[in-house]
């Protein structure tokens, strides 16, 4: 094989290992960047903010009555998690470190109604992943009816079995995903200890009837945010970590 | 690139550093073709590439004041970040992407239609194939390679000849470079 032939022959293969970006991701890039770094930056007055804002709420609490046990504080994020999704935490949802997407939410959230009606659409893949301000868990899927709820304690209850599982952290994530199933495509491990920050374990405590659940259970208060991102289609979390 | 925009490169460049994420978003436009081949390439996952395109601008972004240098030195500088941005998905995420990865990967695409070059290429680590992709793909000239790998421009070179050693075992450096 000749020198240009190898060349010739290795471009190939790298053309065929990488494809072509999607026609999106500029505008990805572009939105990605739209938040001026002095917003990403200076993390130490949002820490001055947030110390001042946390005086005050003592302060108020302090004056105002007898205090009870205060919200724990978590990165800015006053929040309380809860046992049941129903019972709603007292808490204020803060800016997520990357300024340019949404903020975590600390409370359950119905993404789509349940009752939509749609064949059923295999789950391709699960990742995890950490970054800075947020450990994500990406599941790679078509646009389905998703529930979020969020508890406090890391114990689920698996499905249809009912036994109790305790997952590595101190508080719980369910996500609940409809019209969908974790066996068809999916052959990954059912249980992923992450090692994160925020993130401790993901696992899967339902694969039944065309539900499928991820318990997440991370180490600080269950704030999370939730986005649809195309190409492969995928419902991304991202739990707060810091 | 037109002349026009070589001559507004500078400029660009001197916006961007002042905060102007319009012009750091153009500057980096033409590079994001070369960043996603070279993550594609690295991570094998082409998903992820973009991802790790998206994660290394906005760390490009944030850290854009300390780029030295004038605006030729913009490419080298984000793509070594695109490199450790795709360094650091493969370590975070080792067991759950690349494994998964690499169990459905004999269903999807049988290992037998690959060339014997294919193969030998996914059998290098994302790091030996870093340099092959800087040198014969995204045909970075030996400086720009070099400042990419964070090494001098002799261990650039003998970093892309044992790569392609690797693939091809009776190469020799003149025929590499």
């Amino acid at each position: 094989m000749s020198n240009e032939e190898f060349r010739r022959d290795l471009n190939n293969v790298f053309d065929d290992v990488s494809g072509t970006p999607t026609s999106n991701l500029s505008d990805r890039i572009r939105s990605a960047v739209a938040q001026p770094p002095e917003a990403r930056g200076p993390y130490w007055l949002a820490a001055v903010a947030a110390g001042v804002i946390a005086v005050l709420i003592v302060s108020v609490l302090y004056v105002a009555g007898p205090l009870k046990p205060a919200p724990s504080q978590v990165g800015g994020v006053t929040s309380t998690p809860t046992p049941t999704a129903s019972s709603a935490p007292s808490a204020s949802p803060a800016p997520s470190p990357t300024a340019s997407q949404q903020p975590f939410t600390c409370t359950a959230e119905n993404l789509m109604p349940t009752s939509v009606t749609q064949p059923l659409y295999a789950i391709n893949a699960l990742r995890t992943g950490t970054h800075t301000g947020y450990d994500r868990i990406t599941i790679e899927i078509a646009v389905v009816p998703v529930a979020v709820t969020v508890q406090g304690g890391t114990t689920f209850t698996r499905s249809p079995s009912g036994l109790q599982t305790t997952l590595k952290g101190k508080n719980g994530i369910l996500v609940t995903m409809h019209n969908t199933d974790l066996h068809s495509n999916y052959s990954g491990p059912r249980d992923i200890v992450t090692g994160f920050s925020g993130l401790a374990e993901v696992s899967i405590v339902q694969d039944f009837e065309g539900t499928a659940q991820l318990a997440l259970g991370v180490n600080g208060a269950s704030c999370y945010r939730v986005t649809w991102l195309t190409n492969p289609s995928r419902l991304v979390i991202d739990v707060q970590n810091s | 690139m037109s002349a026009a925009l070589i001559e507004q490169r500078p400029q660009a460049l001197a916006r961007a550093v002042a905060g102007d994420a319009d012009s750091f978003s153009r500057l980096l436009e033409p590079l994001l073709d070369q960043a996603y081949r070279l993550a594609a390439v690295m991570l094998n996952d082409r998903a992820a590439a973009e991802d790790a395109v998206q994660e290394a601008a906005i760390k490009a972004w944030r850290k854009v004041k300390q780029l030295r240098g004038d605006d030729t030195a913009l490419r080298p500088w984000f793509l070594s970040i695109v490199a450790n941005e795709c360094r650091m998905a493969r370590r975070t995420r080792w067991w759950s992407v690349v494994r998964l990865a690499d169990f459905r990967t004999p269903a999807a695409e049988p290992d037998e239609t690959r060339s014997d070059l294919h193969r030998a290429l996914l059998r290098l680590s994302p790091d030996e194939r870093l340099p092959l992709v800087l040198h014969f793909y995204l045909d970075l000239p030996l400086e720009d390679l070099a400042r990419t790998l964070g090494v001098s421009t002799s261990a650039a070179r003998s970093r892309v000849y044992r790569a392609a050693k690797r693939l091809r075992a009776d190469l020799t450096i003149q025929e590499v470079f």
